[in-house]
């Protein structure tokens, strides 16, 4: 009887040894490498932050994708996993309704001003998790880029700096700036005799939209800017880009993330009117916490003009702009080491 | 009096679908249980349990050149519930169950076609360390995730075994669409690959 209650009690402890120890795994964090996905509860939408890097200085770059409708995780390549996430932690944020967020919640509540608030709530829970001393940058690419100021314009107090790599601040202006530099850079490469016909074609695509904003027209507009791009890397005028996403790369469901980016374009295009009435370009005087502005000299996505007007209207005493020469929409893809180079310089430097 | 007709005429039918099963086979061997793999292989991966219940049968024999051609048509009721999970970011971690019917088509060398249909479907979304936001306010949710209404339709194929009637392997491409899901419906392919057994045979 004895040895039976003995055996049934040696059990019952290495049952609980055992689950002391899984429980303590997941409390030990090391902050010298992070690798932890959390998410974000807010307004009835679950955001997954993807945490990687060297988090013990509590120095954490938060990522806004593009798109509207891209994902955290597309971001973490090249020099960010081998050289920025070694100086400091970088946050991948998926926005609502986009890569791997999930929720349920009606039309209404996909707006910039809740994503901001969402990134917001972001920020809150950092703080919550890593403490109140955690310093964020926060860094927004492309539409990242128009969701940044949102997110700054409400509260800017929970970050330390501001980086804007590519960022749409005037999504209304776009559809003009378009016809511009698909103009510029198509004359440029025509008298170049570089891909004469692609670029006589851009012309004649620019001769026929409307003079006025459609939406139709406007993503015509933007799809002869990603096409102009990829000719610009075929002809070398541009780096070839580069993707290496490292030995941990996670593929993500692709119909999942591709339904949500839909969704989300769809929504904000033709419901919210994004590229017709949102700007923020007024009101980045606002914004004066230090600012670095970084973009590609042949972007056509969102056309380099941006970068001058991005970095003249920051109301940061502390702002500093870079063109990468040879990037266009991505130079953390085109340029990667000088790209982290500025990254970690700004950082290090606030 | 004619709620009463409408009442007696159900018992009527439900009193003859009765007799008609007294001379079937036992309930455990009307019934088959499963065992297989769910997921869409590249992305989340997982296992799936369930049982199937011959509701109603028809065979028919043809007559051929080279002999009988038995073609046998089931209706069967169907349940079952799997986990599935994509393992490294723990983004898409859920128990899936799907309720319905199942009609199936077994030909003479035991082929098997299946058509699905789960009206009754609910997926449970389990998430990692989840903080709520409100207002100011940052609390760690609880055993955090999020349920769905989740209906779904398969079709596949499947072959069963020699000698046991309802027993086999199956290939199913399932459609689940998991609602509310963000601002729609999520839609969902995955693959179940399984054996199908009966605890009791009948042959």
């Amino acid at each position: 009887m004895k040895t039976i209650i003995l055996n049934k009690l040696s059990i019952i402890t290495i049952i609980l040894l055992m689950l002391g120890l899984f429980s303590c795994t997941k409390e030990d964090i090391n902050l010298n490498d992070l690798d932890e996905t959390i998410f974000v509860r807010h307004k009835n939408a679950d955001m997954p932050a993807y945490i990687h890097g060297n988090g013990a200085e509590k120095v954490f770059l938060v990522i806004l994708h593009g798109g509207p409708g891209g994902n955290g995780l597309a971001y973490r390549q090249n020099t960010f996993i081998t050289e920025i996430e070694k100086n400091n932690a970088v946050v991948y944020f998926d926005q609502r309704n986009s890569g791997n967020a999930q929720g349920s919640y009606s039309e209404a509540d996909l707006t910039v001003d809740i994503m901001a608030e969402d990134v917001l709530a972001l920020a809150k829970v950092l703080k919550a998790k890593f403490g109140a001393d955690a310093k964020l940058f926060l860094m927004g690419h492309s539409w990242g880029g128009a969701l940044g100021p949102a997110t700054l314009l409400k509260d800017q107090n929970d970050f330390t700096g501001w980086i804007d790599v590519a960022g749409a601040h005037d999504p209304k202006g776009m559809y003009d700036n378009y016809k511009i530099i698909l103009k510029d850079i198509a004359d440029e490469q025509i008298t170049l005799e570089n891909s004469v016909q692609h670029w006589q074609n851009t012309l004649e695509t620019i001769e026929d939209v409307s003079q006025n904003f459609n939406v139709d027209d406007f993503f015509r507009l933007n799809r002869a800017a990603h096409a102009g791009e990829a000719k610009l890397e075929e002809d070398e005028v541009i780096n070839k880009s580069q993707s290496d996403v490292g030995d941990d790369f996670v593929l993500s469901n692709p119909i999942t993330n591709a339904y949500n980016g839909f969704g989300i374009i769809n929504i904000l295009s033709n419901k919210r009117g994004l590229w017709e009435n949102v700007s923020f370009t007024d009101q980045l005087s606002e914004i004066t916490i230090p600012s670095l502005v970084l973009w590609g000299k042949y972007d056509l996505i969102v056309p380099t003009l941006y970068a001058q007007e991005a970095f003249d209207n920051l109301g940061s005493s502390d702002k500093d702009l870079f063109i990468f020469e040879k990037s266009a929409h991505s130079p953390m893809s085109n340029e990667p080491e000088l790209f982290a180079d500025k990254v970690i310089e700004f950082i290090n430097g606030h | 009096m004619k709620k009463f007709n409408i009442i007696f005429l159900l018992i009527a039918a439900l009193s003859l679908q009765a007799q008609s099963q007294t001379d079937s086979p036992t309930f455990l061997g009307q019934t088959v249980f499963k065992v297989g793999y769910y997921g869409s292989l590249l992305f989340d991966n997982g296992l799936n349990v369930g049982a199937e219940h011959v509701w109603k049968q028809k065979q028919k024999i043809k007559e051929k050149k080279k002999g009988q051609k038995t073609i046998t048509h089931q209706l069967l009721f169907n349940g079952s519930i799997g986990y599935s999970t994509n393992f490294t970011n723990q983004t898409d971690n859920g128990l899936q169950t799907h309720y319905g019917l199942i009609w199936r088509r077994t030909g003479s060398k035991r082929w098997q076609f299946n058509l699905e249909l789960n009206p009754l479907g609910y997926y449970r979304a389990f998430l990692p360390e989840t903080y709520e936001v409100n207002g100011d306010e940052v609390s760690e949710v609880k055993f955090p995730g999020r349920s769905y209404y989740a209906p779904s339709v398969s079709f596949g194929i499947g072959k069963s075994g020699k000698g046991k009637r309802h027993a086999g392997w199956y290939l199913n491409l399932n459609y689940t669409s998991r609602m509310p899901y963000n601002a729609g419906a999520l839609p969902v392919f995955t693959i179940q690959y399984g054996h199908r057994f009966n605890l009791k045979n009948n042959k």
